[in-house]
């Protein structure tokens, strides 16, 4: 079920040396508003790889932070070893080039006068075109066949052509790394193929670093041989078989796919459902699976160990109120059912706890991670208090838990702590050193104790009783 | 919308591909050779235009003449005087700098043009945008109520001064309060501009209404905001011809950025450029250049606007050689329209404003009518 997010490719391409880019734990908002967070991403020199993710999840603004036009609230960027905030603009400009979206152009310059800019870095401001500029730039024009459109204005020229004119400026800055954003974002389906192609083709022959934001999830299959998956981060990073996971697509997309191979093709493709294609895939990987009666709370990473175990064990889970960019968050989209969303660093919303409420009605277990309690999240006790006392099973891991041994078949459930006695239990339970509200949660945990709640220290404990 | 309008549009592309391109490559081609005559064309131009504003005016000189006592002036050429010795003092100290200072101004407003709308991406942006104008008016408001004989007394007259000062601190102003953050977005710098526009022109009109040397010398202001070569001695013409002669050899330097800044700021800076600095840099010179212009001329308008336009038209649109062909033409074009003014229905001396209003907005509505969809503001 948990796949395998570190392909091997990846690994062998990393281990050759210095990663050509690299970025490092970093966070990134536009004022207060947190667009996302602790991002960590590798690029090898000669790597193909698609970023994917759901309109506003952050893909553009990565690119633009990977081009210097932006800096990282927290963290760094290396660039060949450098850090992107130490290089100057013209020497950056000759390493890295960016494909945009599409182009407006006040006035009508010819193709070759554009792809002459791409030139400038290494012109200068105050110097002339030498024989070796015109010969890149002709090169330029030629590797993307647009040298028959040289004389051609910008604006006149189609969809596809205008795509390939702005790859060709790029490609005159002679860069290692290129990145484009959703290069096919504008243009019908000759024309995206055309475009991929063509960049397929500069990354094989001419060994072109390409990083490019895709939209189209069955066009990025086909051409990148590593996806990352980005939603406000990095959910999933890997083959396209690893990242196109149907459960994975649908929590982060908001809508059930099935991915397969279409019969007489040979690479993934994401369907979504009702639609004929949907019934001719083969290698269904989506499997019905019962509703999840195990609900998760947790925070801050205190989750991490028991999500895992749910999922390794295939016990289905609900996960909850996480604010987005919380390392649980990310990790609950990839395994989680579902998982109830907040905003970044914002105290538990009515609307939220409305929707808990609905969520915890459905369930049968309630696990309460060892996370920290503060004012913004200690509503997530008063309603567990709640779920206790309606008599349904309520599990507080303690803080050292230990880990679930991997071989055997399903444990069965011990019964090591239920007769402690009560201040004992509260202590197991680390509240008091999680205790940021003044005292409150360590009483709503006391009372949930005395609803019947249990500690449990051991994760294989845990999985048989949400098993059971 | 936007997506559907294009695709639309953009969806019969493979049958246009062959269709209209060959139309285009050979008008293309066409310019391409065309370029070098337009240049020829417009060298020769300016010198022909000085001839003629400088031998027509309230009495017309003959070329001949003209030419004679010009060389003569120059110390090689040595022709027998057969003319009124007047005519030399007429050509040497009142004609000749006002041609002079009219083609200064034209060339300078015309580059001033090229920067701005190089830099906001806009083919109809002109000098005045950032409140140059009234910046520059409210200078002239001020000297004029001056208790001082500000326009003949001094050596050198106080409105153009203050004109200048006027317009450069307007600017400045408006750049610092755009500046937001360590970013001066164009939208926000129109804004202020214009907010400070209408601000200046409250003060000018106040200034007006309550002092009484503004009544006395209500007809010279009028004069001085409808615009016209105000240039009575060779200082002014020195003066202000060395700042635009500089000016517009910046801007030829700045060329090349203009080119990155057509692909808008955030691909100018993909390009190498610290695209905040070039901006600061081309408002400044842009102001520089109108500020100097306006400094002896008053508001003219249309040359900053029409020039660049019109020779984009004939000779593409790299940076370089517009700024050339714009200095040439708008020198011409407003050398041209200042003789107009002074000989229609001489004696009297039309301002210079009406002429470049009657030729340029008539074609500034045509562009307007065409409304292609590059032009809008991005």
């Amino acid at each position: 079920m948990v796949v395998n997010l570190r392909p091997e490719s990846r690994n062998l391409s990393a281990a050759g040396g210095l990663p050509l880019l690299e970025v490092r734990n970093v966070t990134f908002g536009y004022g207060l508003q947190p667009i996302f967070f602790d991002v960590c991403l590798k690029l090898a020199a000669g790597e193909m790889v698609g970023l994917l993710g759901p309109n506003g999840s952050g893909k553009t603004t990565l690119l633009r932070l990977l081009s210097g036009v932006l800096r990282p609230t927290q963290g760094k960027i290396w660039l060949q070893g450098r850090e992107l905030g130490r290089w100057r603009r013209r020497e950056l400009a000759r390493v890295v080039a960016v494909v945009p979206q599409e182009l407006h152009i006040p006035f009508d310059f010819t193709v070759e006068q554009l792809v002459a800019l791409g030139r400038l870095p290494f012109v200068g401001l105050l110097g002339s075109y030498g024989p070796q500029d015109h010969a890149r730039i002709e090169e330029a024009m030629r590797v993307t066949g647009v040298m028959t459109l040289a004389e051609r204005p910008f604006n006149e020229l189609s969809g596809g052509e205008r795509q390939r004119v702005l790859v060709a400026m790029a490609l005159a800055q002679q860069p290692r790394l290129l990145l484009l954003d959703e290069p096919t974002a504008h243009l019908d389906i000759r024309y995206q193929i055309e475009v991929l192609e063509l960049v397929q083709r500069l990354n094989r022959e001419h060994g072109l670093t390409v990083l490019a934001a895709m939209h189209d999830l069955n066009l990025a299959a086909r051409y990148f041989p590593r996806l990352v998956l980005f939603q406000r981060g990095i959910v999933a990073d890997g083959t396209p078989a690893a990242v196109l996971e149907p459960r994975l697509l649908s929590r982060v997309y908001g809508i059930a796919v099935q991915v397969g191979i279409v019969r007489g093709t040979a690479h993934f493709s994401v369907v979504p459902p009702g639609s004929r294609e949907a019934q001719e895939t083969e290698e269904e990987m989506e499997t019905q699976e019962p509703p999840p009666r195990v609900f998760v709370m947790a925070g801050g990473g205190s989750g991490e160990r028991v999500m895992r175990a749910l999922a390794d064990w295939h016990i289905p889970f609900l996960a909850g109120v996480l604010n987005i960019g919380d390392s649980d968050h990310t990790l609950a989209l990839r395994l989680a059912s579902r998982v109830l969303t907040e905003q970044p660093y914002a105290p538990l919303s009515q609307a939220a706890l409305e929707e808990l409420r609905a969520a915890l009605a459905t369930v049968e277990t309630l696990i309460i991670c060892p996370m920290y309690v503060g004012p913004g999240n200690v509503a997530l006790l008063r309603e567990a208090l709640s779920v206790a006392r309606q008599g349904r099973q309520v599990l507080l891991l303690a803080p050292e838990t230990v880990e679930a041994e991997p071989s055997g078949a399903m444990p069965t459930p011990g019964s090591s702590c239920g007769s402690l006695p009560a201040p004992a239990l509260l202590e197991r339970t680390g509240i008091a050193a999680r205790d940021y509200t003044g005292g409150e949660a360590t009483r709503l945990v006391e009372q949930l104790l005395q609803s019947g709640a249990r500690v449990i220290s051991r994760l294989t404990e845990v999985l048989a009783l949400s098993a059971a | 919308m936007k997506i559907e309008s294009r695709t639309t549009a953009e969806s019969p592309a493979p049958a246009t591909t062959t269709a209209t391109p060959i139309a285009d490559a050979k008008a293309m081609y066409v310019r391409r050779h065309l370029t070098p005559l337009i240049f020829t064309g417009l060298v020769l131009l300016l010198p022909a235009t000085l001839l003629a504003a400088v031998s027509n005016g309230s009495t017309a000189i003959p070329f001949t003449t003209v030419l004679q006592i010009l060389l003569n002036g120059s110390h090689l050429f040595h022709f027998r005087q057969g003319w009124d010795p007047a005519l030399t003092i007429i050509i040497w100290d009142l004609r000749l700098p006002e041609a002079l200072g009219a083609a200064l101004v034209g060339a300078g407003l015309a580059v001033a043009g090229v920067l701005f709308q190089g830099m906001l991406r806009n083919p109809l942006a002109d000098p005045f945008l950032m409140g140059t104008s009234s910046g520059a008016a409210l200078g002239a408001v001020i000297a004029f109520i001056l208790p001082l004989d500000t326009t003949y007394g001094l050596f050198f007259s106080l409105t153009p001064l203050l004109a200048f000062s006027g317009a450069l601190l307007t600017v400045l102003l408006v750049y610092a309060i755009a500046r937001v953050g360590g970013r001066t977005p164009v939208v926000t710098l129109l804004l202020a501009g214009v907010v400070m526009n209408a601000l200046l022109v409250a003060v000018q009109t106040l200034i007006l209404t309550l002092s009484p040397q503004a009544q006395f010398n209500l007809q010279a202001l009028f004069n001085w905001l409808s615009g016209g070569i105000s240039v009575n001695s060779w200082w002014p013409v020195v003066i202000v011809g060395s700042l635009i002669m500089a000016g517009i050899g910046g801007a030829l330097v700045l060329g090349q950025v203009l080119d990155a800044f057509a692909l808008g700021e955030e691909g100018a800076a993909h390009l190498g450029l610290r695209v905040e600095w070039y901006k600061f840099l081309l408002i400044m010179l842009g102001s520089l250049l109108t500020a100097a212009a306006v400094s002896i001329s008053g508001l003219i308008g249309f040359v900053g606007l029409v020039t660049p336009h019109m020779l984009r038209l004939l000779i593409g649109p790299r940076h370089r050689p517009l700024i050339a062909a714009s200095a040439l033409g708008g020198a011409s074009f407003l050398t041209l329209a200042d003789l107009l003014a002074r000989t229609v229905i001489a004696p009297a001396v039309l301002p210079v404003g009406v002429f470049t209003a009657l030729i340029g907005a008539p074609f500034f509505l045509y562009l307007l009518r065409q409304s292609k969809k590059e032009y809008r503001w991005s």
